[in-house]
């Protein structure tokens, strides 16, 4: 899960939107604005509601000017190989590097679809899928300082940053199954084995074993070229690249200019002033050439990112045209005023995002060791409320399962095990649920043991939180669980900490980092990549008393017969295609059904404000943002 | 005098150094969680972990983090000297994202002292004179207004009126004096003036306060026999008696404004040493936090010892032994 900043946010901007979406029933009115396109309707399938702008003048020229609220919130500073923040890989993958795949930058599922970017095409696995050849395309130049056609070597470069831990990669872990990088990761030898370059124009990866995904893995930003010349002057130094990043897109960081020459000779560019937090710009690069890129439009001629530390500032100034876009968090009645403005309407912008948010539960305490609570669970919680709780229909949509339905190409957009009416709870179900419960010796359709009152329930300490902790107590209290609610700030590092035995909390969220179903199972159900703090399997799937002492995990608990999926990942891991769409469903049935771990309730929305100076504008799906390599501007 | 200053610079270091290290130990033992999570990604194994934890200096406890500090501010470390280190989040300079961002604070807190010391003691001093006039009621209510209003608010309130509506100032951001000084003052007078309206208000109720007591001594009374002018008694010798508490409370303000006008910053988007604090301490960037703990530290310090040199011209009565 890439950090969102806008997620971070998102649930008080949307406020508003909820209230209004009250008042006015659950219709949208999305495709009534002139100039704007986009679908949605009532109910559920909001969600996968996608609108853009277009008012049919699209141009090249003008500076696309954006306001970024509060920090940029860098993980790196902004060095592709560690930068973890959503936002920069909008930047990123729209307009400063070329991965060997990429994306159309289009919402929906079609946003997602895969391409070749650097490489001429998206290479079928070869060698029983343990091998994968990416041709280059001739043409395509680094940005100055570095003037040169880039090569297969340039891309060996960047993997092999990315495997030594010393450059800060923050996401080494998906290309761990290329043979020899963990021989890199553990300081055995200097490259990776398992990659070659016969030539320049030709790279090719050997795996340990057949991953499916793999192609959307090199769509990730720290696989782009970077020219190891440049990149040496960094090395150990996480996160100073970031003020020298070489572009290979069509545009880079202004000042990039002359001829590289040494280290020493290499100053910050003036265009990047991340880490101070004030701007980043970036201009055109002069190196590009549009032929070698069917998909980027690269309209405008410079863009402009600045941090502003007042978001009512930021909108003020959207809404007046002397910024195009933002990277902020809508204030409810700038919601309601472009909601219900006419001329403002078609600039307010929703879009789905691949994001689902959950309450957890650890199967290995009680009450919720047992599935028939954890069922009773997912049949009690009113998930209506909960989504009212977030700011109603606009938010997003109820959630029914583990991934969104976009990560299965809209697959399983009916699945939904736990269905209840008008998704507000079923006390009767949820009853019979508890009947089978171990908890329940009465057979009374409700908990009566002690195990089932004042079970932790850790929250937050937003409003939110506020809003959403009476929701659940009330809907547990139905079936008998009473809540002891801890509120934290921050409330993230109690429940990924291991030995810290949190039963239930109200918090999480998760998110994509490319589109397969893989960045949700492999990363929140694999017991094998449980660990004692910064853990994101809180529910503790697959965890057994070995692994909870190899792993010093701390865990003391019910820890025989927690569920497993491990193999039903490594199954889907192999596959590709439609089998592998058709794997990860079938993962996710029996995650809902024969493991239990969350009450899934809300798929969330992303929703952006344009300027009035602003022509086209569309979503990027795969860096859940502005499509920056689409948008155009007036130029005046 | 020589010798009282000297005294005082040796305790200002005492002072410093002990708010450093409070400062270092708070931050060690919030439980904030790991900052090295914070770089690893979202799924690390403990080598990484370590591996961060390593680079960032984490792994070592927390008084050879501190010692080593204490050290390298004193002896420098590549970016000059002071050594401030480098940021976790940003990997950058410490003292260079500090000389970046004091001038835009100092600025700020110049503009604002200059109007909430002449605006807030010259309404005091009439209020006084006039007591119990509409002058002074007025002049009162101007106070309780300033005092009651916040700062967020009245900044919202001007940015709307006088920016958005009427046009006559210029907006948000900062704008260095050295590339454009009418941008600078058009972009400053709107929080000089927010920030100073809420200062004024003390001064001038506190200004009104003691020039009415001291105006009631007898040796007023006495300066008035003699013949002198009104005006010479009221500024001669009414106001310079009055002037020590409110000089005082002044040296204390700007000082601590160094790292406290955190959300004038925020509101007119100046981003100064006020902001960078907040954002260090909401990242856990300790370094970050520190030097400007550090700069609002000595400020306090050097203010505070200002102030006490001060009071020797201000009143003939204070001798330093």
């Amino acid at each position: 899960m890439r950090r969102s900043l806008r997620f971070a946010w998102m649930f008080a901007a949307l406020l508003a939107l909820a209230i209004l979406a009250a008042g006015c029933g659950s219709k949208s009115s999305d495709n009534s604005s002139s100039g704007s396109s986009g679908s949605s309707s009532s109910g559920n399938t909001a969600a996968s509601s996608s609108k853009s702008y277009d008012n049919g003048s699209s141009a090249k020229g003008g500076v696309y000017r954006v306001g970024w609220e509060q920090s940029f919130g860098f993980t790196n500073n902004f060095d592709p190989t560690g930068e973890y923040l959503g936002n920069a890989w909008g930047l990123y993958v729209n307009l400063l590097l070329r991965p060997l795949i990429g994306y159309k930058h289009q919402p929906g599922a079609a946003g997602n679809e895969l391409i070749g970017d650097l490489a001429t095409a998206v290479p079928q696995p070869a060698d029983n899928g343990l091998t994968y050849t990416y041709k280059l395309r001739k043409g395509i130049k680094f940005a100055p300082p570095v003037n040169r056609a880039i090569t297969s070597k340039d891309v060996a470069y960047a993997m092999n940053r990315l495997a030594n831990p010393k450059d800060g990669g923050q996401y080494a872990f998906y290309y761990t199954v290329i043979k020899g990088w963990d021989d890199v990761a553990n300081g055995k030898a200097k490259t990776v084995s398992g990659i070659s370059t016969p030539d320049n124009q030709t790279i090719v990866f050997h795996l340990t074993k057949p991953t499916g995904d793999f192609n959307l893995r090199m769509s990730m930003p720290a696989t782009a070229p970077i020219p190891p010349e440049v990149g040496a002057c960094f090395e150990g130094k996480p996160g100073d690249y970031g003020r020298n990043v070489i572009a290979s897109g069509p545009y880079m960081v202004q000042g990039s200019t002359g001829t590289f020459s040494s280290c020493s000779a290499l100053k910050p560019f003036s265009g990047y002033d991340g880490a101070n937090g004030n701007h980043i710009i970036l201009v055109r690069n002069p190196n590009y050439d549009q032929s070698t890129d069917q998909y980027r439009k690269s309209n405008p001629d410079r863009f402009e990112y600045r941090v502003n530390s007042n978001a009512d500032d930021i909108y003020a100034k959207v809404q007046a045209g002397q910024l195009e876009d933002e990277q902020a968090s809508p204030q409810p009645k700038t919601i309601r005023q472009y909601s219900t403005d006419p001329n403002l309407k078609d600039k307010l912008l929703p879009n789905v995002g691949d994001r689902t948010w959950y309450l957890t539960m650890n199967m290995t305490q009680p009450p919720f060791d047992d599935i028939h609570v954890r069922k009773a669970m997912n049949y009690i919680i009113d998930k209506q409320s909960l989504r009212k709780a977030w700011g109603g229909p606009v938010i997003g949509s109820i959630a029914r399962h583990i991934a969104p339905p976009v990560m299965y190409q809209n697959g399983l957009a009916e699945y939904d095990p736990y269905s209840t009416p008008n998704d507000s709870g079923d006390a009767t179900k949820a009853a019979a649920e508890m009947k089978q419960s171990k908890y329940d010796p009465d057979k009374a359709g409700k908990c009566t043991m002690s195990q089932c009152k004042s079970v932790l329930m850790v929250a937050d300490t937003r409003a939110l939180d506020n809003r959403m902790v009476p929701v659940i107590q009330a809907n547990a209290a139905k079936i008998g669980i009473t809540f002891k609610v801890r509120s934290i700030n921050g409330a993230y590092t109690t429940i990924q900490t291991t030995n810290k035995n949190v039963p239930f909390s109200e918090r999480p969220g998760w998110g994509k980092d490319y589109a397969d179903p893989y960045t949700f199972f492999g990363e929140l159900f694999d017991s094998r990549a449980l660990i004692p703090s910064g853990n994101t399997n809180y529910s503790l799937a697959g965890i057994t008393p070995q692994i909870n002492t190899e792993k010093k995990l701390g865990v003391t608990g019910n820890l025989n017969n927690v569920p497993s999926v491990n193999a039903d990942i490594d199954k889907c891991i192999a596959k590709t295609g439609d089998a592998r769409t058709t794997c990860w469903e079938n993962v996710d049935k029996k995650v809902m059904t024969q493991v239990v771990p969350w009450v899934p309730y809300l798929w969330s929305n992303n929703v952006t404000i344009v300027g009035p100076k602003v022509t086209h504008w569309n979503y990027d799906q795969f860096s859940d943002g502005t499509a920056y390599s689409q948008v155009s501007v007036k130029s005046s | 005098m020589a010798f009282y200053i000297a005294r005082r610079l040796f305790w200002t270091l005492i002072v410093v150094a002990a708010v450093i290290a409070i400062t270092f130990v708070v931050f060690y033992l919030l439980p904030a969680g790991d900052p090295a999570l914070r770089f690893a990604g979202k799924n690390p194994n403990q080598t990484e972990l370590d591996l961060i934890r390593h680079r960032l200096g984490l792994d070592q406890a927390w008084y050879v983090q501190f010692g080593k500090f204490i050290k390298t501010f004193f002896t420098g470390d590549q970016y000059g000297w002071p050594g401030l280190g480098y940021t976790f989040a940003g990997q950058s300079s410490v003292l260079h994202l500090i000389l970046e961002r004091a001038p835009r604070t100092l600025l700020l807190i110049m503009g604002s002292a200059i109007l909430w010391l002449t605006t807030g003691v010259a309404i005091g001093v009439i209020s006084a004179v006039k007591r119990r006039s509409a002058v002074d009621r007025a002049a009162m209510g101007f106070a309780l207004f300033g005092i009651s209003a916040p700062v967020f608010w009245l900044g919202l309130m001007a940015l709307y009126i006088f920016w958005r509506q009427l046009g006559w100032a210029g907006g948000t951001g900062y704008v260095s004096p050295v590339d454009s000084v009418t941008g600078f003052f058009s972009h400053m007078i709107l929080p000089w003036v927010v920030l100073a309206s809420l200062y004024a208000a003390f001064y001038a109720r506190m200004t009104r306060n003691n020039l009415l007591e001291t105006l009631g001594e007898d040796y007023i009374r006495t300066a008035r026999a003699k013949g002198l002018s009104e005006r010479r008694v009221i500024f001669k010798h009414g106001l310079r008696a009055s002037l020590t508490p409110i000089v005082t409370m002044f040296g204390l303000d700007v000082a601590l404004l160094v790292g406290g006008a955190v959300i004038t910053e925020s509101v007119f988007n100046i981003q100064g040493l006020g902001y960078l604090a907040i954002n260090g301490a909401l990242t856990q960037d300790l370094p970050t936090v520190l030097g400007v703990v550090l700069l609002a530290a000595v400020a306090v310090a050097v203010m505070n010892l200002l102030v006490d040199v001060l009071y020797a011209f201000i009143d003939p009565r204070v001798r330093y032994v």
